[in-house]
């Protein structure tokens, strides 16, 4: 059984390599393959999640092939709920970005392999059990970015006066940056633990010989900030909108909506388990910086007039809410970062996949221009107000669900900073609301531009499917999200927190309840 | 048993004076042939190098050494010099006659380079260590035509006079202050004084250490680089960049982790000074670099930059790393030297303009050159991501008891990201930008397959790299040192 998950992850990559035999004037081929490969490994994730143990909280699926012996590296895969909830997510966001890649023509063979590549380094990470492959997936992933980006990119020129070249540039290197400087902190922690990469050795070594709490204060902030130029922490977030905005559609989705989240699963993952005291001394300073990402950003994305900036900004202020979350240290709101990580990655993936529909056609995505579109593509306008109610926390989708529980956390959590917190967060959501709502009104409603009367609507079955594919998750997971929290709440309570699940129950799911809504504290807005 | 030991040399020599000699017979014009027969014999010793059993012991009077890390060396030695052959044929049409004599000094270069695997004692040091610089002095300014060759055989005489003075010099010091020149003995009486180490004694080490940092272009020797790279015939700089480097590192683990390894306290403080330095140099002057060979000159110091590190460490972590990271950084350099060669034959220029769009000439040059940039830039999955991996682990080892590592590592990685930038920024003059003229570049056969051989072994070392760090570790037990 063991295989199927060795198999969802590697499959991308070997039909990337499998896709070299094909010759590249055989487009159907090239693309058929593709997506045959990430629907395959959607299908075996799926299949995967089907059989999960959900009362069981630690890894599952779990093989190891001995790697580099005499360094103690092992290729050795697995998932607990919390990797299990995000390899859905990359499998998901894989697959529809696949099918929304049909515009690409230019260098169409080169594209598919490096998206492929790609994915294979987003899933490698999640499901890696060994800091060596985890680090090596984690830098698996930046490359392709960089090409896809650079190649297959497109930046309007706008007053920031930026290329496609310098965003990617830039992108890569605050990436790498950050993923060299975690590398020292996981370095620092393999020779501690006596010379294993292998994370529950590692974990069960500092159970019995915990760091020293000093020790642990200052390799913490290497994992955190490292991690956290990825996960887009405030201030080390601006290669995120520019890198997103230059994007070729499927990479903005896959990096929006998947890449970004390896960084706070790095946190989750490695630091906060490993390095419990390192984490309690830096968690104020997190929740402060996650609160700058949630209004900064939030704030910022208020005066973008380019749909992919506003998307973009939009993603950094997300991201706040979800290092608030790994901020509070309890259960519910860790266990909401994760749930958020999944509806955040969905949702942003979406709304990228249908600004790619109309800025294909249109070749403008610049909200004051565009307007009434609505009149002349109506599925993709309906989704992309359900994607902008999503995003602003409305009930019946998973981000709202996920916020909640965050929001819960952070206020359980009890000190006064993290009441105060919670409350620049809340209304983080009204300025969430306003940008999306504007974007979305200014864009799709109001009278129709002539210029725009030629663009087509996703019409038929292949069109649509990768948004309904993405709309149906958002709301399967927002109607019933003990589908995954409960299998997150187990896994965050044994394995990062070390903390009896069941004492960790009291508030945690009763409050997203569908009953419940209603009356919680997120409708303040 | 002494032929045995020195039957790699001999076989090289042999091959030198042959080549001479028939040069004299019947004169090389093209030489294409005779290049690649060259390169194939090389590459067969290198082959039978596999053959040899290391053995215990010291040979000549313990001057020489057949250990496994002598092995270990040698075939690296092998393997960039059968390389350097066929790119040397490539280029041949380019040296303006006298082809058997390049590629009998380039024999001769390499012949001293596997004796400096084997170095046990100062005075065989310096022979071999001259065997190789003085085939370098007339290598560097082989294109006798062209201005920039002459100045970089130029700057690389008169710089490497400087330095064998410096080398020499401090080997009359060390003997002065040990009275030995063996590197076993010279460890003896170290360890039998103590770890006192007296002004002799450290003067001795910082004028050799001077010495050997001109071989790997190390601060404070570092200047020549760019220079002697950018205008030496390309096979040369890539010589230089692989072979000579290497020696020179070879001889600093020899040379620091026998003979000197008693008073390591002195010396890895200034290497790990060094270290940085270098690493900040290399990254940072490669940043406005618009000529290629120039660009990788300053890249090289970098990496000298990144071994040392390794030697800084004093552990056996660092020493296996630095021999993991040359045994790569052959296949990659020699993959990027190739490619550069094969396109510059067309182009005719060494400007990084001249790639534009390489992708869309000439798509296994473009392939190359980018997986090798990528390599020596440290990226996933290739070998170079692997080598760097190793060397910041031996860092972080030390750095438990000692937190200048972590400022070390530290510096380390912020030359990784600078490095980044800069071999992307060939990436993207390969991938992102049009060509200005569409027509294709030609590779020649033989070009192809080792271009392909290079790439497979990239990304081979680079996924499974536990060989490599197996043999590694045989060869710098030796040492026997502490972790």
């Amino acid at each position: 059984m063991e295989i199927i998950l060795t198999i969802a992850v590697l499959l991308p990559l070997v039909a990337a390599f499998g896709m070299f035999a094909v010759p590249a004037s055989r487009p159907q081929w090239i693309r058929g393959l593709a997506i045959g490969a990430t629907g395959a490994s959607l299908l075996l994730t799926l299949c995967v999640f089907s059989q999960f143990d959900r009362a069981h909280g630690g890894y599952q699926f779990v093989s190891a092939i001995r790697w580099i012996p005499q360094l103690g590296v092992a290729l050795k895969l697995g998932v607990d709920g919390i990797s299990m909830t995000l390899l859905l997510l990359a499998g998901l966001v894989a697959f529809a970005g696949t099918l929304v890649s049909h515009e690409i023509h230019h260098r169409q063979k080169e594209y598919y392999i490096l998206f492929l590549a790609l994915a294979t380094g987003i899933m490698g990470t999640f499901a890696a059990l060994d800091l060596f492959f985890f680090y090596f997936f984690y830098e698996l992933a930046v490359i392709p970015m960089y090409l896809l980006i650079g190649i297959y990119g497109s930046l309007p020129a706008g007053k920031h006066g930026r290329t496609k070249e310098y965003a990617t540039m830039k992108l890569t290197l605050y990436l790498t940056a950050g993923a060299v400087l975690a590398l020292i902190g996981l370095l620092a922690m393999y020779f501690a633990a006596g010379r294993t990469f292998d994370l529950a050795a590692i974990h069960e070594h500092f159970r019995h010989n915990p760091l020293p709490a000093e020790t642990q204060r200052w390799i913490f902030p290497l994992l955190l900030f490292g991690f956290g130029f990825l996960a887009s922490l405030w201030p080390f977030h601006t290669w995120s909108p520019l890198g997103y905005a230059a994007a070729p559609t499927a990479a903005s989705m896959m990096h929006a909506g998947v890449l970004k989240k390896l960084g706070a699963y790095g946190i989750i993952r490695i630091a906060l388990p490993l390095l419990p005291e390192g984490a309690k001394a830096w968690a104020e300073l997190l929740a402060v910086l996650a609160i700058m990402n949630i209004l900064y950003a939030g704030l910022a994305a208020l005066l973008q007039r380019d749909w992919k900036f506003v998307i973009g900004y939009s993603s950094v202020s997300h991201m706040g809410y979800v290092l608030l979350g790994i901020a509070t240290l309890n259960v519910i709101g860790v266990s909401g970062a994760v749930l958020l990580m999944f509806a955040h990655g969905v949702m942003a993936a979406l709304t990228f996949a249908l600004i790619g529909w109309f800025y294909h056609q249109t070749h403008n995505r610049f909200v004051p221009e565009l307007g009434g579109l609505i009149k002349q593509i109506p599925f993709i306008g309906v989704c992309m107000v359900m994607a902008a109610m999503a995003s602003s926390g409305l009930p019946g989708f998973a981000n709202f669900a996920s916020e909640l529980m965050v929001f819960i956390g952070a206020w359980q959590q009890g000190s006064t900073l993290f009441r105060v917190a919670t409350i620049c967060a809340v209304w983080g959501i009204v300025v969430t609301a306003t940008y999306l709502l504007w974007a979305v009104r200014a864009s799709f409603f109001g009278p129709l531009d002539a210029k725009w009367s030629a663009l087509r609507d996703a019409v038929s079955f292949k069109h649509r499917l990768p948004f309904a594919l993405l709309i149906a998750a958002l709301l399967v997971v927002g109607f019933w999200p003990r589908l995954l929290s409960d299998v997150i709440r187990n896994s965050v309570a044994t394995a990062v927190l070390h903390v009896q699940p069941d004492a960790a129950d009291d508030a945690a799911a009763r409050p997203a309840a569908p009953g419940h809504r209603a009356s919680s504290p997120a409708r303040a807005d | 048993m002494r032929l045995y030991v020195t039957q790699l040399e001999s076989l090289l020599v042999i091959l030198a004076i042959v080549t001479l000699l028939s040069a004299a017979f019947r004169p090389l014009r093209q030489g294409r042939g005779p290049g690649f027969v060259l390169a194939g014999l090389v590459g067969l010793m290198l082959v039978y190098s596999f053959a040899l059993q290391p053995l215990d012991g010291t040979f000549f009077h313990g001057a020489y050494r057949f250990d496994p890390l002598a092995l270990y060396l040698k075939r690296v030695f092998l393997l960039g010099t059968a390389l350097v052959l066929v790119m040397s044929t490539e280029f041949a049409r380019r040296l303006s006659g006298a082809v058997a004599e390049f590629y009998a000094l380039i024999l001769l270069s390499a012949t001293g380079m596997l004796l400096v695997a084997s170095v046990n004692d100062f005075i065989l040091l310096f022979v071999s260590l001259e065997l190789v610089t003085i085939s370098f002095y007339v290598l560097t300014s082989y294109l006798r035509r062209q201005l920039a060759s002459l100045e970089a055989g130029a700057k690389y005489l008169i710089l490497g006079a400087l330095s064998s003075g410096f080398t020499a010099y401090g080997i009359a010091w060390l003997f002065g202050a040990t009275g030995t020149t063996n590197f076993d003995q010279m460890r003896a009486v170290l360890e039998a004084g103590g770890d006192a180490a007296t002004a002799p004694l450290v003067l001795g080490m910082v004028l050799v250490l001077t010495g050997l940092g001109f071989k790997i272009a190390s601060v404070p020797a570092q200047i020549w680089a760019p220079d002697v790279y950018q205008g030496a015939p390309t096979p040369v700089t890539a010589f230089l960049a692989v072979g000579s480097k290497a020696a020179g590192f070879a001889l600093l683990l020899r040379v620091l982790l026998a003979g000197l390894l008693p008073v390591s306290a002195v010396w890895a403080p200034l290497v790990l000074v060094l270290a940085a330095a270098t690493l900040l140099y290399g990254n940072l002057g490669a940043l406005p670099q618009r000529n290629i060979k120039r660009l990788l000159g300053y890249s090289s110091i970098g990496h000298a930059g990144y071994m040392l590190m390794g030697i800084a460490a004093v552990n056996t972590l660092g020493a296996a790393a630095v021999m993991f990271y040359l045994a790569q950084y052959a296949f990659t350099t020699l993959c990027a030297f190739l490619a550069i060669i094969a396109v510059t034959n067309v182009t005719g220029t060494d400007d990084v303009a001249g790639f534009a769009g390489l992708h869309r000439r000439a798509p296994i040059l473009a392939a190359a050159l980018f997986i090798a940039l990528l390599s020596l830039a440290g990226i996933p999955p290739l070998s170079g991501f692997f080598a760097k991996f190793f060397l910041f682990a031996a860092v972080i080892e030390r750095a438990a008891d000692n937190w200048h590592y972590y400022a070390l590592a530290g510096v380390g990685a912020v030359a990784v990201v600078i490095s980044l930038y800069f071999y992307l920024r060939v990436g993207q003059a390969i991938y992102l930008q049009e060509p200005a003229t569409a027509e294709p570049i030609p590779v020649s056969p033989v070009a192809r397959v080792s271009l392909y051989v290079c790439m497979i072994a990239i990304i081979g070392i680079g996924i499974f790299q536990a060989p490599l760090v197996g043999a590694a570790l045989r060869a710098v037990s030796v040492f026997g040192l502490t972790d």
